[in-house]
């Protein structure tokens, strides 16, 4: 695969981008600032819901618009379980990931049998019936959806552990964990990605048939991927949860948790690991600059904001359509690339 | 000894059109089979019989000794079947190598035995040195041997060449039918190849099927079946003039 032989200055970018990443709420935090740390986090939830997205979306080409479905399982679980229960955080978390992995296989195994805008629709169909049913059952608290008692930690490593960050260190430690969570998910879909699951999600891809012929089953395959990316969305709801410190249907079952990812990965460059990761960097920050120019003073409440957003996005894409992660870098920052043959 | 592949009366039909009426045909192991006839004659319709990715509405498919007639096309290929297309069908957005990786991934799980056992398959096909290109970017010949490749990878017992000559020039076609003979003597599969043009076919096949309008109209040695009258009538179109 064209990953393994990873560049200098690619490796260099890994390492400058981290080090930014880890560095970046520090200068922020002293000057007591808080805003940017959680815009920061919001650009690591998309970026890690993205990176969840291109397995199912980019790696293996089915177009899936219901993701938030497992975001809200993964925070419904969370959620439960600690307000119930008084269950762990992180535990939580686990047992959201591993809830999603499980209903995600059963729902999605049926919908293998489509395929294209069936396929797709069919995921639109999950997330509609959804939405009546978490609004209307009683025990994760209906329409009014569950609060989540806040504990007041004294040190860091109990605050970490049950994800409960208040007072002026809150938006730092929620980045943090953010960037934790991010940094696994990456990790772990760089190794599903060079693993035979990368090859035979690829495969799948470019043609189904063929795929079948080398012996991939397709069906169980497109399971596989789905529920990966409904793994990573669940982690991603829990962590949610604990920061919104409340869990209500209109709220994690709202459609942007799918389209924001979607539109980083696309933006970025669908079916390349870091690509969604670009996209989030890029696009979230734009969106909350301009909710925060555009969307207030005289022209406030007329959309404008959103309008320029959106014309951002398809200049992106008329120009870029394989995304920005597919320009030529390696030409631009001085590695001579082999010739093409 | 039971043969490796078995066909028995296979009945296939789309709608008022019976494309395999009754198709009986063998492939031993080792064994190089042909199977032609004119365009719709049905030599398709039973690759993908045999291959999984339909199913006869009568008759049974046997191979090895398993009922392979209501199959699905992994399963099979599991098994020891593996195909090329008429219509090339690469990974297009994988490079070659990778291509032939996806295949070797069906006996191994580990991606270092299947890179390096990709890259003598690329070397043996004659694509070694283009394992780096996109798949979408190989001319047709190098595609299509980059699929016989690729089927390779899965270690078949018998292989199915869905016309993997035709479209090429006469100097490709040539080269083509030297690695079909490679395949058959180093690495020992049997092959089936359907072809609709005799000169590519005789010459290779130990024993040649006639398909016309769904029906085998001869089964034997080249030189038996090139005199047979049947099959004349069919590539000269003598049909409107016998009647």
């Amino acid at each position: 695969m064209a990953r393994a032989r990873i560049s200098g200055a690619a490796r260099l970018a890994l390492v400058v981008g981290a080090l930014a990443a880890i560095v970046y709420p520090i200068p922020l935090q002293l000057q007591g600032q808080t805003y940017y740390q959680t815009v920061g986090f919001l650009v690591l939830v998309n970026a890690m819901l993205g990176v969840g997205w291109n397995v199912i979306g980019g790696w293996t080409g089915q177009f899936d618009f219901g993701p938030q479905v497992f975001f809200a399982v993964g925070a419904y679980t969370a959620a439960l379980l600690y307000a119930k229960l008084g269950v762990i955080a992180w535990v939580g978390l686990l047992a959201g990931v591993a809830v999603a992995i499980v209903l995600c296989a059963v729902l999605t195994y049926p919908l293998t049998r489509l395929r294209g805008h069936y396929f797709a629709i069919a995921t639109v169909a999950i997330w509609m019936i959804a939405q009546p049913i978490g609004a209307s059952w009683e025990f994760i608290g209906a329409a009014q959806g569950l609060f989540l008692p806040v504990q007041t930690h004294d040190s860091v490593v109990g605050a970490a552990l049950s994800l409960q960050f208040s007072g002026p260190t809150k938006a730092l430690g929620y980045y943090y964990s953010a960037l934790l969570l991010f940094a696994v998910t990456l990790a772990l879909m760089a190794l599903v990605e060079r693993s035979k699951l990368g090859y035979y999600f690829r495969a799948i891809r470019d043609d189904q048939e063929a795929a079948e012929g080398i012996g991939i089953d397709s069906r169980r395959y497109k399971v596989i991927a789905r529920s990966i990316t409904a793994a990573v969305f669940a982690a991603a709801g829990a962590l949610y949860a604990f920061w919104a410190l409340s869990v209500f249907p209109e709220q994690v079952l709202e459609l942007h948790w799918s389209t924001l990812p979607i539109m980083a990965t696309v933006v970025g460059g669908i079916g390349r690991l870091w690509g969604p990761v670009l996209g989030a960097v890029i696009l979230i920050p734009i969106s909350q600059v301009m909710s925060t120019t555009l969307g207030t003073g005289p022209l406030a409440g007329r959309g404008i904001d959103l309008i320029v957003y959106g014309l951002i996005i398809i200049v992106i894409a008329a120009f870029r359509p394989t995304g920005l992660l597919s320009l030529p870098w390696g030409r631009w920052f001085g590695r001579r690339r082999p010739a093409p043959a | 000894m039971a043969p490796l592949l078995s066909v028995e009366s296979s009945t296939k039909r789309f709608g008022g059109l019976l494309a395999n009426r009754d198709v009986s045909l063998t492939v031993g192991a080792g064994e190089i089979v042909g199977l032609i006839g004119p365009n719709g004659a049905g030599k398709t319709t039973l690759f993908n019989c045999i291959a999984g990715y339909m199913h006869p509405d009568a008759g049974r498919i046997v191979f090895d000794g398993t009922d392979i007639t209501r199959t699905r096309p992994e399963r099979i290929c599991r098994l020891g079947v593996a195909r090329t297309w008429q219509v090339v069908r690469t990974f297009g957005r994988m490079t070659a190598l990778d291509n032939v990786v996806c295949g070797a991934l069906e006996r191994t799980s580990r991606v270092t035995e299947a890179r390096a056992r990709a890259s003598e398959l690329l070397e043996f096909t004659g694509l070694g040195g283009r394992g780096d290109l996109l798949a979408a970017t190989l001319t047709l010949a190098d595609k299509k041997r980059l699929e016989i490749a690729r089927a390779l990878a899965t270690r078949p017992r018998l292989l199915l060449l869905d016309e993997a000559m035709s479209g090429l020039t006469p100097l490709e076609a040539a080269a083509a039918v030297t690695l079909v003979r490679r395949i058959h003597e180093e690495l020992g599969v049997a092959i089936c190849v359907v072809e609709h043009v005799m000169e590519v076919v005789m010459p290779l096949s130990h024993r040649v099927v006639v398909l016309d309008y769904g029906v085998k109209i001869a089964d034997g040695p080249p030189e038996t079946v090139v005199r047979d009258e049947q099959v004349i009538r069919a590539y000269l179109g003598g049909r409107r003039a016998a009647r």
